[in-house]
């Protein structure tokens, strides 16, 4: 199958397009022309960046190098999921990384040693896309787990002093809230498993048949790697919320509310 | 030394000062009300008293043993605390006593037998069992709380108006049930009447105001 590069042209005729929301923006006065065009640009240097970065990363195949740029996505990852849950970053950060890194590591080694059966495991061209698709669907979960989990701590204050009183450890009186934020953050990615192909075309797969891919390749990889998605989200989530159990309350058992950015 | 001792607690809130210089020794099988205008601190001592807020000064201790971050986690297996605020669970009542008594501290206190007989004693019906805890009456949660207090096997008591919303005949019940038993140390806030008739101590917050 033959496939087509995006030219100058084509990429002038897609930021064409980007003339229709500037003038819904204008005449709704929606105050996004703006945003739309500073988004639009840093997506431009950001990609741009990185595509330079990867070719040279992609020719070096430096496993090191690999095993390093993936970590900063880690590090980038669990700062972005703390940020966008309204938490400080300082005590919470390194075992969040920490966390993250495990559960991301063993499941690219894992993924490319057990199902599509590598030679070399950290090669580029696998270790740092999957790792990137893991990474980047796990986050929104992330995000949604930590920040439920916080605010339900909050709202619900009375829930778990009552269950302290009620002679609880810690993590037993933390345990519904436990489960209220894992099933409220994994909720999307399960439904998104089940619409996938019929409601949606994913990404990766898209990229695949517009590089000239089988559709039939195609599916195995996405079939994979939604599972490893689904797999990494969990525990990714699981470690986020027990990274909060273990540093967010204090010897008392209080939760700690100056972990909170408003406070 | 009594079960518990409070020396100069004084309590502040918001940087003004609620409650100062609050002495109390509490001795085993004593009744005692604590009363009080509202705003005063009588929910507050409970909650320290738990290690549930940040007292600005004094010292509690219950049994001898001071109640601080080291020694808080098995104090509180000792006390049996109901909070006014009766919000404290989804789902059904059912789940609730199963995951109270699945807790390691109340594996061994828990007897079927004994929740019949309780919520019999309460004047529940026992199919309140299978109803969603959200959808009971405000009465009706008080009297949940105050049944998973009396399962837990525990010999005292810190009950904060735990009979506001129940009418005079089971006021009574409820009263009779806590301060009747003469191995039981309770200490109650509230202002119901039924309280103050039966207690061997009252004592009123009002004159320690600053």
């Amino acid at each position: 199958m033959e496939s087509y590069d995006v030219s100058v042209e084509g990429m002038l005729f897609s930021f064409l397009l980007l003339l229709i929301p500037v003038l819904i923006s204008y005449y709704l006065g929606l105050n996004l022309i703006s945003p739309t065009i500073e988004s639009a640009f840093r997506m431009v240097i950001q990609l741009l960046f990185v595509g330079v970065f990867l070719t040279f990363v992609f020719d070096l195949n430096n496993a090191l190098l690999n095993i390093a740029w993936v970590l900063l996505m880690i590090f980038v990852a669990s700062h972005t999921v703390l940020k966008n849950a309204e938490l400080k970053t300082g005590k919470l950060l390194p075992m969040l990384t920490l966390f993250m890194a495990v559960t991301n590591y063993a499941m690219l080694l894992y993924f490319n040693r057990f199902i599509i059966n590598l030679n070399d495991l950290f090669d580029a061209r696998y270790f740092i896309p999957i790792g990137g698709m893991v990474l980047g669907n796990s986050l929104r979960a992330n995000i949604i787990g930590i920040e439920n989990f916080c605010s339900e701590i909050q709202r619900n204050e009375n829930r778990y002093l009552f269950r302290l009183s009620m002679g609880a450890e810690k993590t037993e009186a933390l345990i519904p809230y436990l489960r209220k934020s894992m099933g409220v953050a994994l909720k999307p990615t399960i439904a998104n498993m089940a619409t996938i192909g019929i409601v949606f075309i994913p990404g990766m797969m898209t990229g695949q048949i517009l590089a000239g891919a089988s559709p039939l390749v195609a599916i195995e990889y996405q079939i994979t790697i939604m599972i490893a998605i689904y797999v990494a989200t969990t525990v990714n989530v699981l470690l986020g919320v027990l990274v909060l159990v273990h540093r967010g309350f204090d010897e008392y058992g209080m939760f700690k509310k100056d972990l909170l950015r408003n406070v | 030394m009594g079960i518990l001792d409070i020396q100069n607690l004084s309590i502040s809130y918001d940087g003004s000062s609620i409650l100062s210089e609050f002495d109390l020794s509490v001795s085993k099988g004593e009744k005692i009300l604590i009363k009080g205008r509202s705003g005063i601190g009588k929910s507050t001592i409970f909650r320290l008293i738990m290690g549930f807020g940040v007292r600005s000064s004094g010292e509690i201790s219950l049994d001898g043993v001071p109640v601080d971050a080291e020694n808080i986690w098995n104090l509180r297996k000792r006390v049996a605390y109901v909070s006014q605020d009766t919000d404290i669970a989804e789902g059904k009542v059912t789940d609730l006593i199963e995951e109270i008594f699945s807790f390691k501290a109340n594996r061994a206190a828990y007897e079927r037998e004994g929740l019949q007989r309780i919520i019999s004693d309460l004047s529940l019906s026992p199919g309140i069992l299978n109803k969603e805890y959200t959808k009971l009456s405000g009465g009706e949660k008080q009297r949940i709380c105050l049944m998973l207090a009396l399962l837990s096997g525990k010999d005292f008591f810190l009950l904060d108006e735990v009979t506001a919303e129940l009418d005079v005949g089971l006021k009574q019940k409820v009263v009779g049930m806590f301060f009747d038993n003469p191995q039981w140390t309770v200490l109650s806030i509230s202002h119901d009447r039924e309280w103050a008739e039966k207690a061997t101590k009252v004592i009123d917050l009002s004159g320690k105001v600053n």
